[in-house]
C-alpha cells in the first residue's frame, strides 16, 4: 500500500469534516441516530489523523524534508478540520440524547440556503444500475449526495464509483431547485439527467 | 427585518473602519427575533464563512479575510441573543431541556465561524504553494472566474440562470468594482466584469467557465 503524504492527510481531514457537519445536521432533521453515530467514528478517525499529522509533520522538519512553514501550514490545516469535526460531534450529541429535538432545529435546518434532503430511488427511474461518476448529479441537478443506504448497509460521503441501485435511499444537499429536479428522477417521472 | 437583511447581502459593503471592529464595539441592542430566525441566520453563517475563509487564503485576499472577521464577531452576537431568547422563552423543565439542544446547535456553528477565524490567520504564513496545492486537490474546489461582456449571463439573476442546479458550482462572493457582495441571493444580478468565486466540482466549473466567457450560450 503506497504510504498517504501528509497533504493526502490534511485534505481527508478538511473533505471528511465538511462532510460530518452535513450528515449532523442531516441527522438532526430526520431524527437518524444511525448517522449521528457516524459522525462520532469519523470523529475519532480524525483525531487519530490530527495526531499523525502532527507527528509527520515534525518529523519532516527534523529530517529535513519539510520546512517549518510547511509544516505550521499542514499542522493549522488540519487543526482547523478538526475544530470542524468537533463542531459536527457537538451537533450529534444533541440527536443522540434522549431528548425530544425542539421543532425549531428541524424548521432552521431544513430553510438555509443549502437544504438537506432524504430521497429514494424506485425501480422505474433512470439512476438505477448507474454509478455516480457517470450520472454526475452534482453538476447536472446541483445535488450532492452525503449519504446513502442500500439495503441495510450505510455508505458515507460515496465517491464517483458508487453505484445507485432500486430502494437506495439518499441523503442530498444543494438548492431548492435541484431537489425538485433528483426528486422527478428518483422517481422515474424524468429521464432528462 | 427580512428586507433590512437582505439589503446589506445585496449591496456589499465599502467602508473606512473595518465592518468588525464596529461591530465588536457597537453597543450589544436587544434586536426582538425570534430563536429560528438566529438559528437559520447561525447556520448559513457557519458554511459561508468556511467557504469565504478558504477563498481568502487561496487567493490571497485580504478584503475576503475582512468579511471573515466581520461574520465571526457578527456569530458572537448572534450566539448571545440566542441564548437570551431561549432563556425567555423556557417556562418549564422540558421546555428547557429541549432549548438546550438548540443552544448547544448554535455554540457549535459558533465554534465552525471562530475556525473560520484561524483559518485567515494562515493568510500571514509565508508558504503559500503547500496551501494552494492542498485546497486544489479537494474534492469541492473553490473557483475564480470573470464575467465577459458577451455572455449570456450580463444582467439576468442568479435564480433565473438556475446557476446553482445546472452546474453545482454555489456562488460564494461577487467583486463588482470596488466592492463585495458576499453569499449572492438568487435576485442578484450578475453583470459584465463581475468576478465571481464559487465553489463545485472541476466539471461544473468548465460549464460555468465556459457560460461566463460567452463561449456557452446555454447551461443546461
Amino acid at each position: 500500500m503506497k504510504k498517504k503524504s501528509s497533504e493526502d492527510i490534511v485534505l481527508e481531514i478538511k473533505d471528511k469534516s465538511e462532510l460530518m457537519v452535513d450528515l449532523a445536521y442531516s441527522s438532526l432533521l430526520y431524527n437518524n441516530k444511525i448517522i449521528a453515530k457516524e459522525v462520532y467514528d469519523l470523529e475519532n478517525l480524525i483525531d487519530s489523523l490530527f495526531q499523525k499529522i502532527q507527528k509527520d509533520s515534525l518529523e519532516g522538519v527534523k529530517n529535513g524534508k519539510l520546512s517549518v512553514n510547511s509544516a505550521l501550514t499542514l499542522m493549522r490545516l488540519a487543526q482547523a478540520g478538526e475544530e470542524i469535526a468537533d463542531a459536527a460531534q457537538e451537533i450529534v450529541d444533541v440527536e443522540l440524547r434522549d431528548v425530544e429535538l425542539h421543532p425549531i432545529l428541524k424548521l432552521s435546518v431544513r430553510e438555509s440556503d443549502e437544504i438537506l434532503s432524504k430521497i429514494q430511488v424506485n425501480s422505474k427511474s433512470i439512476l438505477c444500475g448507474k454509478t455516480l461518476g457517470k450520472l454526475k448529479l452534482g453538476s447536472e441537478t446541483g445535488m450532492m449526495i452525503i449519504a446513502m443506504k442500500h439495503k441495510n448497509k450505510w455508505l458515507y460521503g460515496p465517491n464517483k464509483n458508487t453505484r445507485i441501485d432500486q430502494d437506495d435511499i439518499l441523503f442530498v444537499k444543494g438548492p431548492e431547485d435541484g431537489e425538485k429536479h433528483l426528486i422527478e428522477l428518483a422517481q422515474g417521472l424524468s429521464n432528462d439527467v | 427585518m427580512k428586507e433590512k437583511k437582505d439589503k446589506k447581502t445585496i449591496l456589499g459593503r465599502l467602508q473606512k473602519t473595518p465592518l468588525w471592529k464596529k461591530e465588536e464595539f457597537s453597543e450589544i441592542e436587544y434586536e426582538p427575533t425570534t430563536v429560528k430566525d438566529l438559528m437559520t441566520e447561525m447556520k448559513n453563517i457557519s458554511e459561508l464563512i468556511i467557504d469565504l475563509a478558504y477563498s481568502a487564503v487561496l487567493f490571497y485576499n485580504k478584503e475576503i479575510a475582512e468579511e471573515v472577521k466581520y461574520l465571526e464577531v457578527r456569530m458572537d452576537k448572534l450566539n448571545y441573543d440566542i441564548r437570551i431568547m431561549a432563556m425567555m422563552a423556557a417556562r418549564t423543565k422540558e421546555d428547557a431541556e429541549q432549548l438546550a439542544g438548540i443552544l448547544q446547535v448554535a455554540q457549535a456553528s459558533e465554534k465552525i465561524s471562530n475556525t473560520a477565524g484561524d483559518i485567515v490567520l494562515l493568510l500571514q504564513d509565508k508558504n503559500r504553494p503547500i496551501l494552494s496545492r492542498i485546497l486544489n486537490k479537494a474534492d469541492e474546489k473553490i473557483f475564480r472566474v470573470k464575467i465577459s461582456s458577451n455572455s449570456e449571463a450580463c444582467e439576468k439573476k442568479i435564480g433565473e440562470l438556475k446557476i446553482e442546479s445546472e452546474t453545482g458550482m454555489r456562488i460564494i462572493a461577487i467583486r463588482r468594482n470596488n466592492f463585495w457582495i458576499y453569499n449572492p441571493q438568487s435576485y442578484a444580478v450578475l453583470k459584465a466584469n463581475d468576478w465571481l468565486i464559487s465553489r463545485g466540482s472541476d466539471e461544473g466549473y468548465n460549464d460555468l467557465d465556459k457560460f461566463l466567457k460567452g463561449k456557452l450560450k446555454v447551461l443546461e
